[in-house]
């Protein structure tokens, strides 16, 4: 109950003893702010499952860049940019309903970079964990300054993109009336989400970003109708489990991404519980 | 009836609460104020040990805890205070802390001295099956233009001469299990001294009393490996740990379960059938297993084969007695090995 008991011990000390660990905060609330904003929109439009599968699907790309000596976010955004292109592929090509399209790909893709990596004999296979689980309490300058401007880039496209993917999301058909153009809305969005992804590996893993950009939106809109106010809410609750999760895992030495992660999704179900329990004391 | 719905809303509230309190339950915080930050810190087990009783048995403690694999141990927040906090950090390098070289990389711009052991003694190449066209195209510093995963690595190797050699290290394919002989243990041993607080006579003393104890674990294996004719000195390993071993002491290590100097990496099928086939042409006796991996495969090599399998504990120190030092587990390996050679 220190948390309680000793609050100043508890939530303050840690990040005033230790300067790695206010890095290792900006990270993940950096983190927060791109998944929880496109995160939104990924909820509202039904993309989880794309979501995910682009989350595991920039493995090979790294898995690749690392065996060829290349640049390894060049190679994440490459495997995700062919991700996407594969499902529009797969899309136009068969009947196959989204889901399966997408399982498909994912599992190819994620094979292929267990395939690339273990022919690799030894050096380097520890690397991959790092991809898989983050290394977020190795953070520095060049990972916050990466960050900082995918967010950047993140926040501004959305923002730009606004009005075209509110009316998409909720009637194709009267988007393209007014002119907007939903396909090219679409692929800007996921290419945003793309972005985030792999700058988010660094911090906490692709096998966690999905917690961050599925669950913190997924609170909000239970919460909140209103588009803005729900990409505010979602930052808002991603920015606290991130906080709580990160100091947990500091005092209990737990892995800290999948720490953080938990806490995101302790909080869905705690609003859940909380919002059905309120539905039917109305009744 | 609205008794009842306040009644339901004021338990779920109190559910929440009493969750949220277990939550923060624990001797975490406590811990605080027990640690003292150590000022030396060395990042395996081994390594801790020989630390410590080459400065006269200090208190050094292993980031990896006994029993873990240094291959595979992933650090935590804790972890990287303590090397924070520490002033100096004796670390094994070449490759074996692999999931640390972020954390160490770090940690040494912020002022905590990295010692790396590898670079400092008289490497081998990891063994057969390692691919060097493969290094040669791969690990070329020219090519590495990986901005993201090394932007922040990228301006630590220019400063850090640790990080440089640990490049080296990857390029080249080097075995870091070095500890496996005792006199390149001693060899590093000055440098291990010279991470002491205070360099006065007491501290040579430990040093140089440390150093007659390697020696003498030397001549002792020695003896105990020389009495296993030539022609039976052929092992089989789980993995490519014991080549500065055998190297010492004049044994051949015909070939590993996992071809690599990694317990991370993957058997596959084709590698154990060629495997087997030379254990059955060399007349190998025994398969060596390591106690911190599983050993389905070795086992089910052995069972088919009719040959030993003897268990090592080669990558950590355990709790137990017999493998919690340095010296007991070299002598309690050896002895196992010259049991299971021994016609």
């Amino acid at each position: 109950m220190t948390w309680l008991t000793d609050p100043v011990d508890w939530w303050v000390s840690p990040f005033a003893d230790n300067p790695f660990l206010r890095d290792a905060l900006w990270a993940a609330l950096l983190t927060v702010l791109c998944t929880s904003v496109i995160g939104t929109w990924v909820v509202l439009r039904g993309l989880s499952f794309l979501g995910d599968a682009l989350a595991h699907g920039v493995l090979p790309g790294i898995a690749i860049a690392f065996v060829t000596g290349g640049n390894t976010t060049v190679g994440a955004l490459l495997a995700a940019l062919a991700m996407v292109a594969g499902v529009q592929l797969i899309r136009t090509a068969s009947p196959l309903p989204d889901d399966a399209s997408i399982g498909v790909l994912f599992v190819g893709f994620l094979a292929l970079a267990v395939v690339v990596m273990s022919a690799q004999t030894g050096r380097g296979a520890g690397d991959l964990t790092r991809f898989l689980f983050g290394s977020i309490n190795a953070v520095d300058a060049g990972d916050l300054r990466t960050l900082i401007v995918v967010a950047t880039v993140t926040v501004v496209g959305v923002v730009v993109l606004h009005r075209a993917l509110l009316v998409s999301t909720f009637d194709v058909t009267q988007a393209r009336l007014i002119g907007f153009r939903p396909q090219l809305t679409h692929f800007a969005l996921l290419v945003l989400l793309a972005l985030s992804i792999v700058a988010s590996f660094e911090t906490v893993g692709t096998l966690l970003v999905f917690a961050f950009l599925i669950a913190p939106p997924a609170t909000a809109s239970m919460l909140v109708g209103r588009v803005p106010l729900m990409m505010v809410v979602a930052v808002m609750i991603g920015s606290a489990s991130a906080l709580i999760g990160l100091l947990i895992s500091y005092h209990h030495a737990t892995a800290t991404g999948a720490t953080m992660a938990l806490v995101t999704v302790i909080a869905f179900v705690v609003s859940l519980a909380v919002r059905s329990g309120l539905r039917l004391a109305r009744r | 009836m609205r008794m009842i719905l306040k009644f339901r809303r004021s338990v779920g509230a109190a559910a929440v609460v009493a969750a949220l309190a277990a939550c923060g339950d624990g001797s975490g915080s406590t811990d605080d104020d027990q640690d003292a930050a150590a000022r030396i810190v060395a990042t395996t087990t081994i390594w801790a040990d020989i630390t410590s009783a080459t400065l006269c048995g200090l208190d050094v403690p292993a980031l990896v805890p006994p029993g873990a694999d240094p291959h595979t141990f992933e650090p935590s927040l804790r972890d990287r205070e303590a090397l924070e906090d520490a002033a100096v950090v004796i670390a094994n390098g070449g490759g074996l802390e692999d999931s640390l070289t972020d954390l160490l990389s770090s940690v040494a711009t912020s002022g905590t001295d990295v010692v790396e052991l590898v670079p400092l003694v008289d490497t081998i190449d990891s063994g057969p099956g390692h691919d060097d066209d493969h290094d040669d195209d791969d690990h070329d510093d020219d090519d590495h233009d990986d901005d993201d995963h090394d932007d922040h690595d990228h301006d630590d190797h220019d400063d850090d001469p640790d990080h440089d050699d640990h490049d080296d290290d990857h390029a080249g394919g080097v075995d870091p299990h070095i500890w496996q002989d005792p006199l390149r243990v001693a060899g590093v041993l000055d440098t291990i001294a010279a991470a002491g607080e205070e360099a006065d006579e007491q501290q040579r003393n430990c040093a140089n009393a440390y150093r007659a104890e390697l020696e003498q674990l030397d001549d002792e294996i020695s003896e105990l490996i020389g009495a296993v004719p030539i022609a039976e000195r052929l092992m089989v390993t789980s993995h490519d740990s014991l080549a500065y071993f055998a190297d010492r002491y004049d044994l051949e290590i015909v070939g590993t379960v996992i071809p690599s100097t990694n317990t991370l990496a993957q058997t596959n099928a084709a590698d154990l059938a060629d495997l087997a086939d030379l254990i059955e042409e060399r007349g190998v006796r025994a398969i060596f297993t390591e106690e911190l991996e599983s050993t389905a495969d070795a086992d089910a090599l052995a069972e088919r084969l009719d040959v030993l399998v003897v268990p090592l504990v080669t990558d950590a120190l355990t709790t137990a007695p017999g493998t919690d030092t340095y010296l007991e587990m070299m002598r309690s390996n050896s002895t196992r090995i010259a049991e299971a050679l021994t016609p």
